[in-house]
């Protein structure tokens, strides 16, 4: 019953964390201004030991509970908690020693020191979980990054459409390739083989068994040799049970050892053929929803909506676009698109099909600026308030099928400039013919199957 | 209510008995504080936490399990409708025009492509075999289509063709499990498992994953092929049917009326609900889950299952005939299941196997039959999905586990009765169409024989590779946690197949 007390306690652990470090650092501090036979802080250095030993302890109960109830993966917390309960330990075995004493012990400062390496690590590793792996190295220059060996993620071979052919072969295709299959192994730090694979000079230099190119000879470059060497031969590179370089990586391997193994040269120069390059072109996609910045519904806005009886998401994890249908909420209608004025920037794709909803409501639809996808289908929509929907600038897809909109209806929202596309199947709208007068495409559907001689031919 | 206290009172006792040294332990150690022990002494995790490392956020979906989820990145399409043709049809016959393998008609295979292979049937040197289709360019895009589908031919420019997929299964089990969970062995979650897991599903009154079967029998790999494997129960597909109760079992027996049956689900529930604060067991949930489910289903099931509303000319274009258990049928439900919300329709249709052994497995005959079966409904369906501009939202896959051998079959080295193809891994056709793909594209090229693809080769990974990114996921990234080790549909493979994407 009084459960919930656990959980309480559990979430001031991001509070309780922050006391023992600053009690135990001041304890810390406190020593190292002391000398080692006399000090006039020592009644302050036993108490500061002993507080901050129960508030190190508070802190790993509420954040072992934490684990508990807010659901952590173990394999993330484990070592933060370990070091955790050592730091308790510590504080508390520090405090013993001074204890009936009155001057410093033998070696308290480095003592101390270990108790500060312990702090550190803790709250370092505390801090990742809450901030993530990256969150310091993300921030670093990339030259001392690599230092680091941080890994950056991967993001593969991606070239522009546009002007591929001014692109340096080497910098824009060869190092990418290189970087996203083979530095994982082949880096400064980690050389197997003794080949570093992540600069030009390194990879000249080869490794055991020598320079990794041999000029312009690409089956002697052990570089490429040794991609293309059958998957199951003991010397294939990337070990077969890593992810395989595409055909299309390997072969532009080849391409620039045939061509002289340069770092100035241009893909245009090296003559290579569009089609080589053509998986790794960036997708130029024009975003769908609007390009806008706007913050995120909050779970708690979401799980209201879900109470009312809308199905209601995000678009995608983490957009601040939302989807909202009526799918099990049949008996929506016009007043009921109130309890969606908490999110009307939010919304960006809306489904009434099959509700109560009244021509009323397309009054109200202007309400919501970031409409992209609006679907009316088998309502009373009778085609006559569309032109308010004029104030919907982001509008591109409208569903009408099954309403009872008319041709000429239609044609006020030539005007929406946003519109790519409407659906009126089996509305009164029968004439393909009425098409051209559309600026948007018109889809009217009816499509039928004559029936033809095989419908019935047995074998 | 005294029967709710005899059952809760039955259940206390039960739960008595339960009790082990272990749940001793456990209340010890987590309640009287041994803070630091609990982990340690169990590393496998009690009740939610094993659950937690898949990665979702599970405190809605431990009380709902279907409970939707945003897909992780924008999705091109929120609805699967997969139509499998059990057997395996000849891509030969159907899409793959090879008109060189018609010069080498009824001569001795080559030893080339023989050596080093093993067919499911042929032994020795077989004969090669003809095409024994009339093929034509259609469209825009010019896709070669038989004139076993003439009317689907008309919808080539709105399909991405994958003309050299390619399998390592002979076997229509293996290979259709393969094909459905990416596994040839059993215990692996099918696709739409995945996708129903990943997703969950819109409409709460329906399951999130119907299948269909019809041409009579059952794949050959069983209920396997739409099972959950090692994802919760819930996520497995849910076989309805076209003909008699769409589900079985749904309706109430004589006499229960509704209030009764909802009085009893309640209390089972309740029971069911304490068991699981107890345990811990992901499945207790599932079982709550699917009582509700099914009490809702009662409703929506047969309103959603039943054809006979539908119009005249929607009759006529798919060819349906209400009542029975068709291709035809399953289609039209497929777009109506759709249309309500479903996340993935599967429909298996049985008897493509067309060895030659007999009339009904031959290829120039019984094929075709086979064909007309479902040309209009899979036309249909595409045409249909598009006026309403489902195709917009909605991916559909079509084909069978594996392809046919450009040679005539000589099963124990006898010349066969009929024409007749044995299973082939090395090319076969498939076609995708709708949200997210290219309209009219055309990927991967076959030898001159249609034996092996030679270019643009599409495994059964990447072809799951490409329907998750479709589905607003990265392959890679959406795992499950199963035995301790994080598994995936792909396994450690597939590529994105970004020539057929829009
Ligand atoms: C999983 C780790 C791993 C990856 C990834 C990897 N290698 Fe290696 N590589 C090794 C190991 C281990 C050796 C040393 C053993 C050997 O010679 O086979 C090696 C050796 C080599 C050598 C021989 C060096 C010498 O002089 O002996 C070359 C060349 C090479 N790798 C190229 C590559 C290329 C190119 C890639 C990327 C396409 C790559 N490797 C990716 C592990 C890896």
């Amino acid at each position: 019953m009084f459960d919930f007390i656990f959980q309480l306690f559990g979430r001031f652990h991001p509070l309780l964390v922050h006391l023992p470090i600053g009690i135990l650092l001041f304890g810390i501090i406190l020593v190292f201004l002391s000398k080692s036979d006399k000090t006039a802080y020592f009644d302050s250095i036993r108490l500061a030991f002993l507080l901050g030993g129960i508030s190190a302890l508070a802190s790993s109960a509420s954040g072992f509970l934490q684990y508990q109830n807010e659901g952590f993966a173990w394999d993330s917390v484990q070592f933060h908690f370990y070091f955790g309960l050592v730091t308790t330990v510590t504080s508390f075995w520090l405090f013993f020693e001074l204890k009936n004493k009155q001057v410093l012990p033998f070696n308290f400062k480095l003592k101390s020191s270990g108790l500060t390496v312990l702090l550190l690590i803790t709250g370092h590793l505390g801090g990742n979980i809450t901030h993530g792996e990256e969150y310091l190295t993300e921030v670093l220059p990339e030259g001392i990054q690599n230092l680091l060996g941080v890994e950056e993620p991967d993001k593969g071979l991606s070239i522009s459409p546009q002007n591929w052919e001014q692109l340096r072969y080497y910098e824009g295709v060869v190092q990418p390739i290189l970087n996203s299959n083979c530095k994982s192994c082949h880096n400064p730090r980690n050389s197997k083989g003794d080949l570093d694979l992540s600069s030009y000079e390194s990879l000249l230099a080869g490794g055991e068994n020598g320079p990794a190119i041999h000029s312009s000879d690409f089956e002697k470059s052990e570089l490429y040799a040794r991609l293309n060497l059958p998957l199951d031969h003991e010397d294939h590179m990337p070990p077969q049970e890593k992810r395989q370089p595409k055909k299309e990586e390997v072969e532009l391997i080849r391409l620039w050892i045939v061509n002289g193994a340069s770092t100035t040269q241009t893909l245009g120069e090296a003559k290579v053929e569009q089609k080589l390059l053509e998986p790794f072109f960036i997708k130029e996609e024009k975003a769908f929803y609007p390009e806008i910045t706007l913050k995120e519904v909050s779970p708690d806005t979401l799980q209201n909506l879900k109470a009312i009886g809308f199905y209601s998401e995000p678009v995608f994890q983490g957009s601040p676009f939302l989807k909202v249908t009526c799918i099990n909420f049949k008996t929506f209608s016009d007043e009921d698109l109130k309890s969606l004025n908490g999110v009307k920037d939010n919304l960006a794709y809306l489904d009434l099909s099959g509700t109560q909803i009244s021509d009323e409501v397309l009054n109200d639809l202007s309400l919501f600026p970031n409409l992209t996808v609006l679907k009316l289908n088998e309502t009373k929509i009778s085609g006559e308030n569309l032109a308010k929907l004029k104030a919907n600038t982001y509008l591109k897809h409208l569903y009408l099928n099954g309403t009872q909109v008319s041709a000429i209806q239609l044609e006020v929202l030539n005007e929406l400039k946003s519109l790519e596309k409407v659906y009126a199947f089996n509305t009164p709208i029968t004439e393909a013919q009425d098409r051209k007068k559309f600026k948007f495409s018109l889809e009217i559907g009816g499509y039928t199957l004559p029936p033809i001689p095989s419908d019935t031919i047995v074998y | 209510m005294k029967n709710l206290d005899k059952l809760l009172g039955e259940l206390a006792s039960q739960k008595l008995q339960a009790q082990t040294r272990r749940h001793f332990l456990v209340d010890c150690v987590s309640k009287l504080g041994g803070l630091a022990m609990a982990p340690l002494l169990f590393g496998c995790d009690l009740g939610k936490n094993g659950q937690v490392k898949s990665g979702l956020n599970l405190s809605e979906r431990d009380l709902n399990p279907l409970a939707s989820i945003p897909p992780p990145f924008l999705a091109k399409a929120k609805s699967i409708i997969y139509l499998h043709m059990a057997g395996a049809p000849s891509q030969l016959e159907l899409f793959d025009y090879k008109p060189e393998l018609a010069k080498l008609n009824d001569q001795d295979c080559p030893e080339s492509l023989l050596e080093g292979r093993k067919f499911a049937f042929i032994r020795g040197v077989p004969k090669m075999l003809g095409p024994q289709a009339n093929f034509k360019q259609h469209g825009e895009s010019g896709a070669w289509v038989s004139d076993y589908l003439p009317h689907f031919s008309q919808m080539v420019d709105e399909v991405a063709f994958l003309k050299a997929m390619h399998t390592d299964q002979f076997n229509h089990g293996p290979a259709q499990l393969f094909m459905q969970t990416g596994s040839p062995r059993l215990g692996r979650p099918s696709l739409g498992s995945w996708v129903t897991y990943g997703l969950g599903t819109e409409n709460q009154n329906l399951p999130g994953f119907v299948v269909l079967t019809s041409g009579g029998k059952t794949p050959d790999a069983g209920k396997s092929v739409w099972g959950s494997g090692f994802l919760p129960s819930v996520y497995q597909g849910v076989q309805c049917r076209s003909k008699g109760d769409p589900v079985l079992y749904l309706e109430d027996p004589k006499g229960m009326t509704r209030d009764l049956k909802k009085n009893v689900i309640s209390a089972i529930n309740q029971a069911n609900q304490e068991d699981f604060e107890n345990f811990g067991d992901p499945e207790i949930l599932a079982r709550i889950n699917q009582f509700e489910m099914a009490y809702r289903m009662q409703i929506e099931v047969p309103e959603v299952m039943n054809i006979n509303d539908e119009p005249a000319y929607i009759h006529e274009l798919y060819g349906t005939k209400p009542g029975e258990e068709s291709f035809a049928n399953n289609c039209l439900l497929a777009r109506k299941l759709v249309e309500k919300g479903v996340r993935v329709v599967q429909l298996y249709d049985w008897g493509w196997d067309t060895h030659g052994t007999d009339r009904d497995g031959s290829i120039d005959l019984g094929l075709r039959n086979k064909c007309r079966e479902i040309d209009r409904p899979i036309t249909a369906l595409l045409m249909d999905l598009k006026q309403r501009g489902l195709l917009e939202e909605t991916l559909v896959v079509w084909g069978g586990e594996f392809g046919r051998t450009p040679m005539q079959e000589n099963r124990e080295g006898k010349v066969q009765g009929f024409k007749g193809r044995d299973h082939h891994v090395d090319a076969f056709t498939m076609w995708v169409a709708g949200g997210g793909v290219k309209k009219g594209a055309s990927y991967g090229i076959t030898d001159d024989f249609g034996f092996s693809g030679i270019d643009e080769r599409t495994s059964v990974h990447d072809l799951h590779a490409t329907i998750l990114h479709l589905m607003g996921f990265d392959h890679e990234k959406f795992t499950y946690e199963f035995q301790g080790r994080p598994f995936r549909l792909t396994d450690v493979e597939g590529e994105l197949i970004r020539k057929i994407l829009a």
